[in-house]
């Protein structure tokens, strides 16, 4: 019997829970259901590729797996911009999860990938929340923020009115703590505490500024068409079912990461006034649409993603 | 032979010229950042653009670099058994030595190249907040590698023509490293 | 073919070349390709352009260019040069004066950035020249600037630090002020070797003879000097402090500062600012050449199971806590011979840091020893990056072979440091322990 070796690029630094929790647990299911035949030889963020390089490398079947974020395929996934979360759209976990699975939002991107040889498998959704240094008590404190953030955030919350700059994730701690910016969000409360984020910000902010699918796996079709077919429903039967557990197991963490956090580290939760928030949900909303423009698939899910939140009794 | 010195002439006068020019791009990087600071800081406005166009500039800056230092000699090496050799000496060392230069920089030049095209095809951008395109700064690999190897040929021919005594080439009093006893 | 014998092969191969003269940007690649071939085949060659586009996109060495621009600036329109007069005039009537000196400034350059290569070029330019023309030693003088040089990374902000955390998921805050005790104690070990061995050979570090000392009159004039490099040094320090700007925007508030320095010696003329920008450009690639080459290198030996190799040299070490502590230092020791400091992160803290933490030691405190172990790894023969970073703005007068063999005492110096932290570790702990 053929043995197999995939090397695996994570966008996890392996201090990230999810490394151990995602990635490691992925490694020993499918080598324990492979009696060991295929095995994954993980690498810790940059080892081999820089993050925003993964997709590329699966997608030339020089990787045989990675982990991403959408927003790192972004020139290839027509998608990837609703994938990693269109702000204030999800008010549940759970919504998301069954925009993903039960609507066939996840399909829609699995097809997108496959044109690219790439096998997408959403890890978890989870929310993004964000830890500021004074609570937002008013829209006129919301605005006055300086927040670190990236990628669509960052438009969204400088269209929001507040003052939204890119700061490395390696400069953030200090940025913080010197005041450069007042808040910022990674991930929500376990990278924010990964991060040392509540040493220097006391408040955490809900609700999230947005809920999606931010972590995703993928795997090279090239390399998966190798594998003999018991190997193949193995691998994606185990991706399958990472989705629930690690959605669900992601949400315990958060709860509690964050009761350590409010224990150790002396910090409140701030939940956003209602004024606040409907007004960050308006502009909010003009962003969806341009999400929309990006493409016929684009629009599709989007004008799925709105009829959903309609039924929920969202809009 | 005249073909031969007139290349190699050119191959270096272009890369002096290119660096001259790219070296500049280190008063816009240090402007920008100053601005941005201004804006952050004065303004409490901070702007989407300055810090990811400093870093693209740097990007453009370091990766030109490679064949003008070359054509200055600027590229560092171990010089232990190099200082114990004639001139000739050296040069077959040198020789030698390219293939491993040649495998770097013709890999890179190729597979450079292939990540360029990737991205011009999709006019990538950057898909920040600011969403600048950055198949430019892509383009950039190949092309500085381009201006190494080239420079990298120049040097085998010098090389050449000094271990071999060959007339295209009269190697000049080697360059001061840029006057640091000065 | 086994991780052992490939490390073997892959780390000679590196020696070799860099022996037969070739730069070591194009051994670390070259070498990198041929190994990959091997091991992962011809598609895997991506992976070198890949790791090139990843470093040309990491924003904090931006600082790099900027710093060095800073320097040259300062050196061109003779700032730099007035203030080494100061120092020799203050300082003349003692032995290595200006060496102490020298490691002053480097001290406060390491606290303004918080990557390694910038100030070693830049110390390499500024004070390099100014103590040869002062009859010192060059040995002698080439070690001060390449042990204060690397200090960078100890002293906060320290990007390296923050890795280290990133890494382990320490905290950065604590990681830095554990940093500050240690460096201190560094500089003050580096200034016994100094003011000794100089007390001990006079000739390597002349006093200034008692005529050329200057009157009163003429050491305060003299002390006009430090107030431009102070304005610049507060410039930076105060805005990374103060909240106004990130390490790496400081930089460019340093050079801020040396053009307003370039105005007040009226020296702020286009030919200098070209001449300064022409010289910044070829020892900033220089530098990122060799980076590039080192990130796929490093990279390259990753893909060949590095990790592997770490695991079952662990699992090959008796001797209890304390032995297997030490054994790691060797281990970061001898990888900091020949491998970039991201990478031996990468490769060892993941092995490492479980082992660490199941005996019961303080994270934090290994943490500063392992950054003073890469920092000597900068600084130690055949591929420590300030060597060739050094190597790059010396006069054509000093060979490699110089350089090599000045760091020897000074590597020794800091190891008796590193001893010392190992046996105290409130050197490291005290701070952090206060702060937090
Ligand atoms: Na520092
Ligand atoms: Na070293």
């Amino acid at each position: 019997e053929e043995n197999f070796t995939w090397k695996v690029q994570s966008h996890w630094p392996g201090s990230s829970s999810s490394y151990e929790d995602s990635l490691v647990r992925l490694k020993n299911i499918i080598e324990e259901r492979t009696d060991g035949r295929l095995e994954l030889e993980l690498y810790e963020a940059g080892s081999l590729f820089k993050a925003k390089e993964i997709f590329n490398a699966v997608s030339r079947g020089i990787l045989e797996m990675g982990t991403i974020s959408p927003a790192y395929a972004q020139d290839k996934i027509s998608l990837a911009g609703i994938a990693s979360g269109l702000p204030f759209a999800f008010r549940n976990v759970w919504e998301a999860a069954y925009f993903h699975q039960g609507l066939g939002f996840e399909q829609m991107l699995r097809d997108e990938a496959a044109e690219h040889g790439v096998y997408w498998a959403t890890d978890k959704v989870y929310p993004t929340e964000m830890v500021v240094k004074q609570p937002i008590k008013s829209w006129e404190d919301f605005t006055e923020l300086k927040i670190r953030s990236s990628g669509a955030l960052q438009t969204f919350l400088t269209e929001a009115g507040a003052a939204a700059s890119y700061i490395p994730g390696s400069e953030l701690y200090s940025a913080l703590d010197s005041g450069i910016v007042d808040g910022a969000h990674w991930g929500a409360s376990q990278g924010a505490f990964s991060m040392g984020l509540y040493e220097v910000a006391k408040y955490h902010v809900q609700p999230a500024l947005n809920i999606a699918g931010t972590d995703v796996i993928i795997v090279s079709q090239k390399a998966l068409d190798k594998l003999p077919e018991d190997m193949q429903k193995i691998v994606k039967q185990a991706l399958d079912e990472q989705f629930w557990f690690r959605t669900n197991e992601y949400q315990y963490k958060e709860r509690i990461t964050l009761a350590k956090a409010i224990n150790e580290h002396n910090v409140q939760v701030n939940t956003l006034p209602e004024d606040v928030q409907d007004r960050l949900t308006q502009t909010a909303q003009k962003m969806w649409d341009e999400e929309g423009k990006r493409s016929e698939n684009a629009q599709k899910a989007l004008d799925m993603l709105k009829a959903y939140l309609a039924d929920l009794g969202y809009l | 032979m005249g073909v031969l010195t007139a290349f190699m002439r050119g191959v270096t006068r272009l890369n002096d010229v290119i660096g001259r020019g790219i070296a500049l791009l280190v008063f816009a990087m240090f402007a920008f950042l100053i601005m941005e600071v201004a804006f952050r800081y004065l303004f409490n406005s901070p702007t989407v653009w300055t810090n990811e166009l400093t870093q693209m500039l740097f990007g453009v800056y370091a990766v030109m670099s490679g064949g003008y230092i070359m054509a200055h000699r600027g590229h560092v090496n171990v010089d232990l058994l190099h200082s114990h050799l004639p001139p000739r000496g050296q040069a077959v060392l040198d020789i030698l030595t390219s293939v491993i230069f040649f495998i770097f920089t013709l890999a890179l030049l190729y597979f450079g190249f292939s990540m360029a095209s990737e991205s011009i095809a999709s006019w990538e951008t950057s898909y920040s907040a600011w969403n600048p395109p950055i198949w430019p700064v892509k383009a950039a690999i190949p092309l500085g590698t381009g201006l190494l190897v080239l420079q990298g040929i120049v040097k085998l021919l010098e090389d050449i023509a000094v271990a071999f005594n060959l007339s295209y080439y009269t190697p000049e009093p080697q360059e001061d490293n840029e006057g640091e006893s000065s | 073919m086994s991780i052992e014998l490939l490390t073997l092969l892959f780390f000679g191969s590196l020696l070799f070349f860099l022996l037969l003269g070739l730069p070591l940007a194009f051994v670390l690649g070259g070498v990198s390709v041929v190994f990959l071939y091997f091991t992962w085949g011809f598609d895997s060659f991506y992976m070198v352009a890949s790791q090139i586009w990843g470093t040309m996109e990491s924003f904090t060495l931006v600082a790099i260019p900027l710093f060095v621009f800073m320097a040259m600036i300062l050196e061109r329109t003779g700032v730099a040069k007035d203030l080494y007069r100061m120092m020799h005039l203050w300082c003349g009537g003692l032995r290595g004066g200006l060496a102490i000196g020298t490691l002053g400034i480097c001290a406060v350059f390491a606290a303004m950035v918080g990557i390694s290569g910038a100030a070693v070029v830049a110390m390499g330019t500024i004070a390099l020249p100014s103590m040869l023309e002062r009859g010192y030693d060059k040995k002698m003088a080439l070690g001060v600037i390449n042990t204060g040089g690397g200090w960078g990374i100890l002293i906060p902000p320290s990007i390296l630090m923050i890795l280290y955390a990133l890494i382990t998921g320490v905290s950065v805050g604590k990681m830095f002020a554990a940093g500050i005790l240690p460096g201190v104690l560094l500089m003050v070990l580096t200034v016994i070797y100094i003011v000794v061995r100089c007390h001990l050979q006079p000739h390597l570090a002349p006093a200034l003879p008692k005529e050329e000392r200057g009157t009163w009159p003429e050491k305060f004039r003299a002390l006009r000097a430090v107030l431009l490099p102070i304005g610049v040094v507060i410039m930076v320090l105060g805005s990374i402090m103060g909240g106004i700007t990130t390490p790496t925007e400081a930089a460019a508030m340093g050079v801020l500062g040396a053009l307003i320095s370039a105005a007040v010696y009226r020296q702020f003329k286009w030919r200098i600012l070209q001449e300064a920008a022409v010289r910044t450009f070829k020892l900033t690639g220089m530098i990122m050449w060799i980076l590039f080459a080192a990130h796929a290198f490093s990279a390259a030996y990753q893909s060949m199971g590095a990790q592997d190799l770490i695991e079952s040299l662990m699992n090959m070490i008796p001797g209890g806590p304390w032995g297997i502590i030490i054994a790691m230092m060797v281990i970061v020791f001898l990888l900091a011979m020949v491998l970039d400091p991201v990478g031996i992160m990468l490769i060892t803290l993941p092995v490492f840091m479980p082992i660490v933490e199941s005996l019961g030691f303080d994270p934090i405190w290994f943490g500063i020893l392992f950054v003073i172990n890469m920092e000597i790894g900068y600084m130690t023969p055949p591929f420590g990056f300030n060597l060739f970073y050094l190597k790059g703005v010396v006069p054509p007068s000093i060979t490699m072979k110089d350089i090599y063999s000045s760091i020897v005492p000074f590597v020794i110096v800091e190891i008796v440091g590193l001893a010392l932290i190992m046996i105290f570790p409130e050197i490291a702990t005290y701070l952090p322990d206060l702060f937090f």
